[in-house]
């Protein structure tokens, strides 16, 4: 059993409890026997199963069971305690499921880490309702009882809140550096692009969609260069009213080109200018976005793809970029004719939000890069699906066989070279961790760690509370900066307690990849710029702190960045 | 506060027939996207539990009998477990984000959830009309 379902399970054996504790409790006062006592029965059982489901988290990562542990588990045993040797009374039968629902709560809305403050307030909402319950059931205890109640209460719900307000006082502002940047000196070899982003409308098979488009086309204009060019591209904005920047997802550019509004540059209003200055040192397959509004924007079309070949182009060279526009999906099917014996590179992207499945039928093929960097001894792969995360790229290389191709994305076909019918749904994916030959990496040593336990909580941050996604137990703007030094050799373990798959994307620097669930990367040395974080994950990477800067370092699910799981990495 | 409670109570079930139909709304919403349920979800998570809410305190306040008060915070319960039921069913996607059986099997549930408390609902709005006019009720069933 995985970690990510252990930790649905678990979630669904701790409703059953609770459920089970507070239907005896009902059933028990509505003098309902028998129901109450199966009920009350059911829940102690479910009870009980939560220690083996919470053990088996604790020791896949004390991550996924702290509160779980410290807070529920408390509970739980108040919980059995009380109402085990009283399954007929009323009252302890509530009060067991007073306990379960809250620690149910603490893990749903609050989550990791487990805070005195959260505990406290699970007490105080427990002693309230069973207080609450004596009064309105006119089973009152002895008054020492009822009031030591009250009394347990209020201390836990003003100890409390004295502690949360404590702890959530506002993170210093983060101090702004001059740093030196690399620049692109003037007068090199220079590829010049404008972008010029406005609202309208496409054609997507055979329907009008509204978009914001790139000089009037999604995706906008491909951009090529070959290593060593200089990049300029001047980003206009005629009128989207929000604001536009272009980042260079995967494309390590200086700091002040990143195209983050608000950290490296201000939004490019309408009516604004912005021209972007780079050179084009990585090979590879990337692609640019707007990162202002960035999920609306990009969803609503404001991408494209950027490639970097090391040298001009031999063979068929095709970029596929999956997209989901007004809920159709992009590329159309391309359809060509390629002579047998003929090199092909196919280069897909996941411009989406979440994970899409590639799968090539009709032909052997190995991977050749992802995420732009080239991999060591790919091997050849046939009849094997691979999944690409939100944002990632995979290169595909084989040679044009005679008889036809096709590429299909979650079953749908987007390329072919002849008529293909194929079933790919049952075949295996490629797992990327394993996949090609080892080589000697620059560095084994690591200077600087950092963990990042991603998951959901309340967030009192502004006016309204929102269920956000968190990091650390915080969303932004409240996550507290990484900070590195120049030279430092960085490790990040990220860490899934969600129910959902988180996309990890930072900005700035290729990360090399250790582990994944404790198991080590065995195959090519693997560079990546995203990555899927699946529930229950636990990775570990490294990179070198090369790029001075402030780097936003976030879910590319670019609605959970919105919604809080966005951080920075800044040096000192 | 008798009156009071039936108001609540009856605000409580339109909200929870309006429920229904924005989960309608949701589901034809063509392009589908994460937006589509937005109504559904604002008033699923912030106007029922609030009018829930209301509704007990108003219970508690007319002097409803417990088992009636008790039948008046049901709902919230529900409520949390609809939110953990629709999660948990996204929840159970494959590697490449499409359902799988047993997260429909869940997302089932959510439908069964939701009808079990509309029915606690409607009990809760006859416990409390009968309270605001037992004598009225008397007649009527006497007729």
């Amino acid at each position: 059993m995985t970690t990510g379902s252990l930790l649905a399970a678990d979630l669904v054996i701790a409703v059953l409890a609770a459920a089970g504790w507070l239907g005896a409790g009902a059933a028990s006062a509505a003098r309902r026997r028998r129901l109450s006592l199966g009920l009350a029965a059911f829940a102690l059982l479910a009870t009980v199963a939560r220690a083996v489901t919470v053990t088996a988290l604790a020791r896949a990562g004390w991550w996924f069971a702290e509160e779980k542990v410290l807070i529920a588990g408390p509970l739980s045993l108040a919980a059995v305690g009380v109402a085990g040797p009283r399954l007929r009374r009323a009252v302890p039968l509530l009060f067991a499921g007073y306990a379960e629902s809250t620690a149910l709560l603490v893990t749903v809305l609050h989550g990791y880490p487990a805070t005195a403050g959260a505990g406290l307030f699970a007490v105080a909402v427990v002693a309230g309702a069973t207080a609450i319950t004596w009064r309105f059931l006119g089973s009152r205890p002895s008054r020492r009882l009822y009031r030591s109640t009250l009394a347990v209460a209020a201390a836990a719900l003003l100890t409390g809140t004295g502690l949360a307000a404590a702890a959530s006082a506002a993170p210093p502002p983060p101090h702004h550096h001059q740093y030196q940047y690399r620049n692109v000196a003037a007068g090199e070899a220079t590829r010049r692009f404008t972008l010029t982003a406005a609202t309208a409308t496409v054609r997507v098979h055979d329907r009008e969609v509204a978009a914001w488009a790139f000089n009037g086309q999604v995706p906008g204009p491909e951009l090529t260069a070959t290593v060593g060019d200089v990049l300029e591209v001047t980003l206009r904005n005629r009128n989207i009213g929000r604001g536009v920047t272009l980042h260079w997802h995967g494309y390590d550019v200086p700091n002040s080109q990143d195209g983050v509004p608000g950290v490296t540059q201000a939004a490019v209003l309408p009516g604004q200018e912005f021209v972007y200055r780079f050179r084009a040192d990585q090979a590879g397959t990337y692609w640019y976005h707007t990162h202002a509004v960035s999920d609306v924007g990009v969803r609503m079309g404001l991408y494209g793809v950027l490639v970097v070949r090391p040298a001009p182009v031999t063979g068929i060279d095709v970029t596929l970029p999956v997209h989901t526009l007004g809920g159709l999906a992009l590329p159309a099917l391309t359809v060509a004719s390629v002579d047998p014996g003929e090199p092909v590179r196919l280069r897909l992207l996941n411009t989406d939000n979440t994970t899409h499945r590639y799968a090539l039928a009709g032909t052997p093929f190995r991977v050749a890069a992802i995420d732009g960097s080239d991999l060591n001894g790919p091997v050849s792969l046939v009849d094997t699906a691979v999944l690409i995360p939100a944002g990632g790229r995979y290169d595909l290389v084989f040679t044009a066989p005679s008889a036809p191709v096709g590429l299909f994305v979650d079953g749908r076909l987007v390329y072919s070279t002849g008529p293909v019918s194929l079933v790919t749904a049952g075949w295996p994916v490629l797992d990327p961790l394993t996949y090609g030959v080892r080589a000697a990496v620059p560095w084994s040593r690591s200077d600087r760690r950092f963990t990042l336990v991603l998951d959901r909580g309340l967030d009192l941050h502004g006016l309204l509370p929102r269920y956000a996604y968190t990091v650390n137990g915080k969303a932004d703007p409240d996550i507290p900066p990484q900070v590195v030094h120049l030279g430092d050799v960085v490790e990040f373990t990220i860490v899934n307690r969600s129910l959902v798959v988180h996309p990890w994307h930072l900005h700035g620097h290729r990360v090399l990849v250790l582990s994944r669930n404790g198991r080590p990367a065995t195959g090519s040395p693997l560079w990546l710029d995203s990555f899927d974080v699946r529930p229950g994950d636990v990775w570990k990477i490294a990179f070198l702190a090369d790029n001075p800067g402030v780097w936003a370092n976030h879910c590319h699910n670019l609605a959970h960045a919105d919604e809080g799981m966005t951080l920075h990495l800044m040096y000192a | 506060m008798r009156k009071a409670f039936v108001v609540a109570s009856s605000l409580l079930l339109a909200a929870f027939a309006l429920q229904f139909v924005f989960a309608a709304v949701g589901a034809f919403t063509k392009p589908a996207g994460d937006g589509a349920y937005a109504l559904h979800s604002v008033n699923g998570m912030a106007v029922i539990p609030a009018l829930t809410l209301l509704t007990t305190l108003f219970a508690a306040l007319a002097k409803a009998p417990g088992r009636l008060i008790g039948l008046a915070v049901l709902p919230l319960g529900l409520v949390l477990l609809q939110v953990l039921l629709a999660a948990l069913a996204n929840a159970f996607t494959d590697a490449s984000g499409a359902s799988t059986p047993v997260g429909l099997t869940i997302g089932g549930l959510h439908a069964v959830n939701g009808i079990v408390a509309v029915h606690i609902v409607v009990n809760v709005l006859r416990g409390a009309r009968k309270l605001a006019s037992p004598q009225l009720v008397a007649a009527v069933q006497a007729a």
